[in-house]
């Protein structure tokens, strides 16, 4: 009877530590993680700057498309590793997602300018049909074709976990 | 420069908690050890309060440099929410958690003598507990981490759901509770380790049970009143996997309670309450884990990583596997003195354990089972209220009927339990004749809810028999058993009848219009747009007669929050006794008129109430100085 | 076998018994309270039993809310499938066209009639909508 009663007491928290062990370690690593193809969506908008219109065709080739805002702090945090995959001559685009031109300039200035281009989504209607929900969030483009979206701040944990197996696979940036 | 100050603090209370515990579990036992460990830890305590404080400090001043300071609050908010900022989300609130965990062992260690033979190993082990959250603070989910060189100018500002007092102090209630059954935790294993049954540790930690088990209760009623004022809902309780893993500690407590009274008063069922100790500690410990782990998706979880999940479980593994060992190696050694003799106290508290053991592990399922099932099938599923209606039911009213005739037996005797003396066939009367008001003016009653208003009614007629006869014949009554126990049956009773009688009714309602909902006259009567420090909001207002020809105003609202945007519903409760009528207004449809939900919520205040009066209970037992 | 041992016996396989009966009891109800959770693609390949209490969740899709009286009927969709689905009452503070959302009610007739209407939000990732103007 004891030894029944003591093997209960320690097989119970076992198993349910291994379930736990084993639903931890399932591949749901990085919820913020999307590997769907698609297009990019036709779309017609100024740059930042308001100099020139943006289409989607002038997005050929491969990019990291990045969605920010001024308002965001999240952006803030990783904006540092944008600049450094600028450095490693990665073209990062920049979509500014509903914020004020002005805001978006300063703090540019401030903080440094990682993009090639920046196209001002006031409305965020381009982020829309990207099926962007926030900021930051960021599109991995092969060929003017989108084969990864990551939602939420970006890294190098991210970078390797999430692009880099893609990126080696597709050949990309090369 | 400052966030590093706290930073190394709670570093060099890391180091200084590592002291202290393996001084406890590696030096003999002596007055020299015993007072150094306890000077030890004071001091470890006192460095991480500092880092503590300076990091409230830090949020006061608006230091947004401090990543997790400018993701969770804003230099508009009032001075208190940006304290409240702290506990928002997921590293300030373990940082406040593992503050509360070291604040309950350190006023157990200046108000215990350090003669107490178990105080070291106590001491030892509560702060090796603490150095295994630290740690996880520290590496896993660091709030020090700095934005530099340039700091934002403004922070995120915090949920707008969130700003809200009783949010504010809800999960510092909640910690409180939780961490505050480290206690009797490290004090039972103390006692295994110490290895002499003739100790009484059960003695020692029952004022300090109770005082967690009331923080415990106040939060868990807090929450829910916020939920119900906050969310727009109109519910008090709604079966969310973060509630339940509140709920089964608060289960298992009270089963720890109970069975902790019959080691102290007869020395039986000794083991039983060890084994229940490590169980509502782990069982809170569990709750962090799923809180924090994002393992469940939640309204109250936080954001996940999965680096977080695992050390966490790794972390409380260890914890309740070496436990959980070292009760078994004790086991023989604690033994009971003779068998329970049927029908005493103690038999029916053994009963009561099994009815609490039987709702927890409900709730467990309830709350893995999705889990395991996606895990196995590829389907997400959810547990819903039914299937906790379905086991809490029955169980809540076998329970409930086994509490009222255990009322008249007494601490290891047999007594011959009368079944139909006086005051029980008088409550059974009593409560039949209610039970039938009930099921003749009310349509459509089910079975269940009958049983377990008279089950409420039972307890509730019995204890005022036993009041009055306390106060008529002095006869001796437990203040403390009666008031928590007669909160129960109110409980019941107020649940009961809520979910009776209870109506909601969405209706479209013109500006200067009125509807009728059951006796209420409702008249919109105007709609304004006001302007708050931080919100625009649209406010309808509303006059409402009920027959009687009573009537008040409700103004509810629409927020919308400028750092944000996000829109808040703010409710309108008109609140009285025996009802609540509930408004919010939702949108506008093309013909002009106005979407409003009118709720009708009957006894909904008696439902915190009584929870209110079972905390109060456990005011009672730490403020007497009989032993029960 | 000696009456010590026999009585042992007795009351171990009465405890076996009794929590095997309990622990069935406890999974049967789970079992039958469990309410499934569907995309609107998955909900296409599953034969439902009508008035089944099911979950679905997807988008709402954009301009795809409408509103009559006190009911209010938008489609839920994975971009690649969608449902229309019906609700009466107030939908939650962060319900928008554009997303997430989650719908406790049944199916009849392609048409999901909900009970409840959750929207999904996150705590640290929300878009300020710039026209605050009314």
């Amino acid at each position: 009877m004891k030894i029944l009663l003591k093997l209960i007491i320690i097989f119970l928290p076992i198993s349910f530590i291994l379930m736990f062990f084993i639903l931890l370690s399932e591949d749901k690593q990085f919820p913020g993680a999307d590997y769907r193809e698609f297009d990019l969506p036709a779309f017609s908008l100024q740059n930042l700057g308001g100099t020139k219109i943006i289409k989607n065709i002038d997005l050929k080739g491969d990019s990291i498309i990045n969605v920010w805002a001024s308002w965001c702090i999240t952006c803030r945090v990783e904006h540092p590793y944008l600049m450094s995959l600028n450095k490693k001559g990665i073209p990062v685009i920049g979509i500014n997602y509903k914020d004020d031109r002005n805001n978006a300039v300063d703090w540019l200035s401030k903080f440094g300018d990682p993009y090639e281009l920046i196209i001002h989504d006031y409305k965020g209607s381009l982020a829309l049909d990207m099926g962007v929900t926030g900021a930051p969030e960021t599109f991995l483009v092969n060929n003017g074709k989108i084969v990864a979206h990551y939602q939420g701040e970006i890294n190098t944990t991210i970078w390797n976990k999430v692009f880099a197996p893609i990126i080696d696979e597709k050949d990309m940036f090369k | 420069m400052i966030v590093e100050i706290s930073h190394f603090l709670s570093i060099l209370s890391t180091a200084l908690f590592f002291l202290a515990g393996s001084f406890a579990l590696t030096l003999k036992n002596t007055t020299y050890i015993s007072n150094l460990i306890s000077r030890t830890y004071s001091h470890a305590f006192l460095l991480l309060s500092l880092s503590f404080f300076i990091y409230i400090f830090l949020a006061i001043t608006d230091n947004f440099s401090v990543q997790y300071i400018a993701n969770h609050s804003n230099s508009a908010l009032p001075v208190f929410y940006k304290i409240s900022s702290i506990w928002s989300a997921h590293e300030g609130s373990m940082f406040l958690w593992i503050f509360f965990l070291a604040l309950w062992g350190f006023i157990f260690n200046i108000s215990i003598y350090n003669e107490e033979t178990l105080k070291p190993k106590t001491i030892g082990i509560i702060s090796l507990v603490l150095v295994g959250f630290l740690l996880f603070l520290l590496i896993t989910s660091n709030p020090f981490v700095t934005i530099l060189p340039i700091a934002p100018l403004n922070g995120a500002d915090i949920n707008p759901v969130l700003q809200d007092p009783a949010l504010a102090i809800h999960p510092p209630t909640l910690y409180l509770g939780y961490v505050g059954f480290v206690i009797p935790f490290a004090c039972s294993l103390a006692f295994l380790i110490n290895n002499d049954p003739a100790i009484k540790w059960e003695i020692l930690v029952q004022k300090w049970s109770v005082a967690a088990w009331i923080f415990l209760t106040v939060g868990i009623t807090l929450g829910s009143w916020w939920a119900y004022y906050e969310l727009g809902w109109g519910g008090y309780w709604f079966w969310d996997p973060v509630e339940n893993v509140a709920l089964m500690p608060w289960l298992a407590a009270t089963a720890f309670l109970h069975s902790l009274s019959v080691s102290i008063k007869s020395s039986h069922l000794r083991t039983w309450t060890i084994l229940l100790s490590i169980t509502v500690f782990s069982l809170s410990l569990f709750g962090a884990f799923i809180v924090r782990s994002g393992i469940i998706d939640s309204v109250h979880s936080f954001a996940n990583d999965p680096q977080r999940g695992l050390y966490l479980l790794a972390f409380i593994s260890v914890i309740i596997l070496i436990s959980l060992s070292l009760f078994i190696s004790r086991l023989s050694l604690i033994g009971t003195p003779n068998n329970i003799k049927t029908l005493s106290k103690e038999s029916f508290i053994s009963i009561n354990n099994i009815f609490f053991g039987t709702l927890i592990f409900s709730i467990m399922l309830g709350v893995i089972y999705p889990l395991i099932y996606e895990y196995l099938y590829d389907q997400k599923i959810s547990v819903g209220a039914p299937f906790y209606n379905a086991i809490f039911i029955p169980i809540v009213i076998l329970a409930a009927i086994f509490l009222f005739f255990s009322i008249d037996s007494k601490w290891s005797r047999v007594i011959n339990l009368k079944f139909f003396s006086k005051p029980i066939s008088l409550s059974i009367l009593f409560s039949l004749a209610v039970t039938l008001l009930i099921f003749i003016n009310i349509e459509k009653v089910s079975i269940f809810i009958l049983c377990s208003i008279f089950a409420g009614l039972l307890i509730i007629f019995r204890y005022l028999i036993e009041i009055w006869n306390a106060f008529a014949y002095k006869k001796y009554l437990n203040p403390f058993s009666a008031i928590a126990h007669f909160a129960l049956g109110l409980l019941l009773v107020s649940i009961s009848l809520n979910s009776l009688l209870s109506s909601e009714r969405a209706l479209n309602i013109k500006i200067n219009e009125f509807e009728q909902y059951k006796d209420l006259k409702i008249y919109f009567t105007d709609l304004g747009v006001n302007k708050g420090s931080n919100y625009d909001s649209v406010q309808a207002k509303f006059y409402i007669e009920d027959q009687n020809g009573n009537s008040f105003n409700l103004n509810p609202e629409k927020r919308r929050y400028f750092t944000r945007g996000q829109i808040t519903t703010e409710t309108a409760i008109y609140v009285s006794p025996i009802r609540d009528v509930y408004l919010t207004i939702g949108d506008q449809l093309e013909d002009g008129s106005w979407i409003v939900n009118i709720q009708i919520n009957f006894l909904i205040r008696w439902i915190w109430f009584s929870a209110c009066l079972m905390a109060l209970a456990g005011v009672v037992l730490i403020l007497s100085k009989r032993k029960v | 076998m000696n009456p010590i041992r026999k009585k042992r016996l007795s009351s171990i396989l009465f405890v076996f018994l009794f929590s095997v009966s309990g622990v069935s009891l406890i999974l049967y109800s789970l079992n039958s309270n469990l309410d499934y959770f569907f995309t609107p693609t998955e909900l296409k390949k599953v034969q439902m039993p009508p008035n089944k209490r099911i979950k679905i969740g997807g988008m709402v899709l954009e301009d795809s809310v409408k509103r009559n009286t006190s009911k209010i009927s938008f489609t839920i969709t994975d971009y690649e499938n969608s449902v229309i689905v019906v609700f009466e009452g107030i939908v939650p503070d962060l319900f928008k066209e554009g997303s997430g959302v989650v719908a406790l009610g049944y199916l009849d007739n392609e048409i999901f009639y909900a009970k409840e209407v959750l929207a999904k939000h996150d705590e640290n990732y929300m878009p300020p909508n710039l026209d605050i103007k009314q």
